[in-house]
C-alpha cells in the first residue's frame, strides 16, 4: 500500500502528521514532503485514517 | 425594516435567499442563543444562493453552504480573489493585509516566510508559556470566588497574552488591545476607523523601536526579514503586523468561550471529558467543527457557474465555516456533537492556500485552556440569574458568559 501525495493541494493543516507522525514527514513550513509514501505492513488502517483526515483531499491510497 | 434590498440584474429571482449573516433574527445578540443551529439549517437548501446585504458593510454576496463547493472556491485563488481591503478600507486607504489579501503566486512568497514561525513543531515551544498563563488565570479566578465572567477573566486574557508574547508586545495594555479588537471586528464604521488608527499607530511605534533595538520576537523578525533577496518595505511590515495583531486577538478567545458555553449547559458532556481526559484533543476538534467562528469572503475574478448559479466577475462569494462544517454529505449526523468523531476534516481554519496561519497555535491553546480548566474547576454551569448572549456576524461568539462552580 502507498499514500499518494498531491503536494500542490497541501495547505499545511498537518492533520495527517497529527494522527500518524511516523508515516508523514513535514518540511520546515509544516507542509507534507512531496512524493508517495510506502506504508509499512500493519499500518494500513492508520494510513487510511490519516489519509481521510486531510481537509484539502491532498492524500489518497494507492497500490505499490 | 429597511426598504427592499437591492439584487443585481444578473441574479435570477430563484437564486435569492432570505438568510442574512448579520440581520437574520438568530444572528442578532440572543440570550442563550444558538446561531450555529440557524446556519446549519441552510444545508437543507441550495449549495449556493444570493443574500442581499449580508456583509458587514451591507453588500450582497453569494453564500456557499456545502463543504464541496466551498473547497471549489477557497482552493481556487485564480478564480476567487482574496483581496478585499478589510483593514485599509477603514482608514480610507487601499492596501492588502499580508498574506491574507494577496492571491497566489504573490501570496506564496510571504506565506513561506511566515509558515515556519507557526509550524506545528515551532508552536510546541510556546506550550509552557500557554500552560503557565492558563494556570495563573484559573487560580486567580478560584482565589476570587466561585463564579466568573470567563470571556473577560479567562478566555481573552489567555489568548491575547499568548499572542502578545509571540509578537513581542508587553501585556500591560492587554485589555486596551481587546477593546480595539472589539471595536474593529464588532462595532460600527466610526469606531472601526478610530480603532484602525489606534492599532496602526501602536504597531508603527513598535516597528520603529525594534529597528533601533532588536529583540527575540516576531516584530524583530519582520524588520529583519527578507523577501526575494531584499528587506521588507515599511508598508509590507505594517500589512503583516496588522493581520497578525487582528488575527490573534479575537478568534482563539471566542473558541474557548463557545466551548465553555456548550459544556456549562451540558453536565453529561463535562463528565464525559472528566471520565476520559485522553479524548480532549478529539473533543476540541469536534467543538471547532460545531462552533467555528469565521466566514472567508472572496471576489470572483471572472464570470462562471457555481452550484448552478451565475457568478459574475466582481461578485462577492461568502463561505461561512459554520455552514460547511455542518454539511451532512461530509459529517454524518452533523448536528450531533460526538467527541469521538472520526474523519473530522472540519473547516474552522478554512481551506486552500489561506488556511489559518495560526491554526496550530490556536489548537494547542484551546486544548491547554480546557485541560487546565478541567484539572482545576469542579463541575460548572451558567450562573443562575445570568444569561450568556450569542451573536453571529463577522466573527460569531458569546459574551456575558458567567460560569458558576460553587
Amino acid at each position: 500500500m502507498i499514500i499518494k501525495v498531491d503536494r500542490e493541494k497541501c495547505a499545511g493543516h498537518a492533520r495527517c502528521w497529527a494522527l500518524a507522525p511516523d508515516l508523514f514527514e513535514l518540511d520546515d513550513e509544516g507542509y507534507v514532503l512531496p512524493g508517495d509514501i510506502t506504508v509499512p505492513p500493519g499500518q494500513e488502517a492508520l494510513a487510511g485514517r490519516a489519509t481521510r483526515a486531510c481537509p484539502e483531499r491532498a492524500l489518497s491510497i494507492g497500490e505499490d | 425594516m429597511a426598504s427592499q434590498p437591492k439584487v443585481p440584474d444578473h441574479v435570477p429571482a430563484h437564486c435569492v435567499g432570505a438568510f442574512n449573516l448579520y440581520k437574520s433574527p438568530e444572528m442578532r445578540p440572543t440570550p442563550f442563543g444558538d446561531p450555529f443551529a440557524a446556519v446549519a439549517k441552510l444545508l437543507d437548501g441550495p449549495a449556493v444562493f444570493y443574500a442581499p446585504e449580508t456583509t458587514r458593510d451591507g453588500q450582497g454576496a453569494w453564500i456557499v453552504t456545502t463543504a464541496e463547493e466551498q473547497r471549489n472556491v477557497l482552493q481556487d485563488g485564480a478564480s476567487y480573489s482574496s483581496y478585499r481591503r478589510i483593514f485599509s478600507s477603514a482608514i480610507g486607504e487601499d492596501w492588502p493585509v499580508i498574506p491574507l489579501e494577496l492571491d497566489p503566486p504573490e501570496h506564496g512568497k510571504y506565506r513561506s516566510m511566515l509558515n515556519p514561525l507557526l509550524s506545528p513543531k515551532r508552536v510546541a515551544a510556546l506550550e509552557p508559556f500557554v500552560t503557565a498563563k492558563a494556570v495563573e488565570l484559573i487560580e486567580g479566578l478560584k482565589a476570587r470566588g466561585t463564579s466568573a465572567e470567563v470571556m473577560t477573566e479567562f478566555a481573552f486574557p489567555l489568548a491575547v497574552s499568548v499572542f502578545l508574547a509571540f509578537l513581542g508586545i508587553p501585556d500591560d495594555r492587554l485589555m486596551e488591545f481587546v477593546g480595539w479588537a472589539n471595536e474593529l471586528l464588532h462595532m460600527g464604521p466610526a469606531e472601526r476607523t478610530a480603532a484602525a488608527h489606534k492599532v496602526l499607530n501602536f504597531l508603527e511605534g513598535m516597528i520603529a523601536q525594534r529597528k533601533e533595538e532588536p529583540a527575540d520576537d516576531f516584530m524583530t523578525f519582520l524588520v529583519q526579514a527578507q523577501v526575494e533577496g531584499r528587506p521588507l518595505t515599511d508598508q509590507e511590515i505594517r500589512s503583516i503586523a496588522v493581520l497578525l495583531f487582528i488575527g490573534g486577538l479575537d478568534t482563539v478567545a471566542t473558541a474557548i468561550g463557545l466551548d465553555l458555553y456548550f459544556l456549562a449547559r451540558n453536565p453529561d458532556r463535562q463528565q464525559e471529558l472528566r471520565d476520559n481526559p485522553a479524548i480532549l484533543p478529539s473533543a476540541v476538534e469536534e467543538m471547532l467543527r460545531a462552533f467555528p467562528s469565521v466566514t472567508p469572503i472572496r471576489t470572483a475574478t471572472r464570470d462562471m457557474d457555481l452550484g448552478g448559479c451565475p457568478i459574475k466577475k466582481g461578485d462577492l462569494v461568502s463561505c461561512p465555516s459554520m455552514a460547511s462544517s455542518r454539511d451532512p454529505a461530509e459529517f454524518p449526523d452533523p448536528n450531533t456533537i460526538d467527541f469521538n468523531r472520526e474523519d473530522n476534516r472540519h473547516t474552522a481554519f478554512s481551506y486552500g492556500p489561506h488556511r489559518c496561519l495560526g491554526s496550530h497555535l490556536a489548537r494547542r491553546e484551546i486544548i491547554i485552556a480546557l485541560n487546565e480548566w478541567f484539572a482545576r474547576i469542579p463541575p460548572f454551569r451558567i450562573k443562575e440569574g445570568t444569561a450568556p448572549v450569542t451573536f453571529g456576524g463577522f466573527v460569531f461568539g458569546v459574551e456575558n458568559l458567567v460560569i458558576d462552580w460553587s
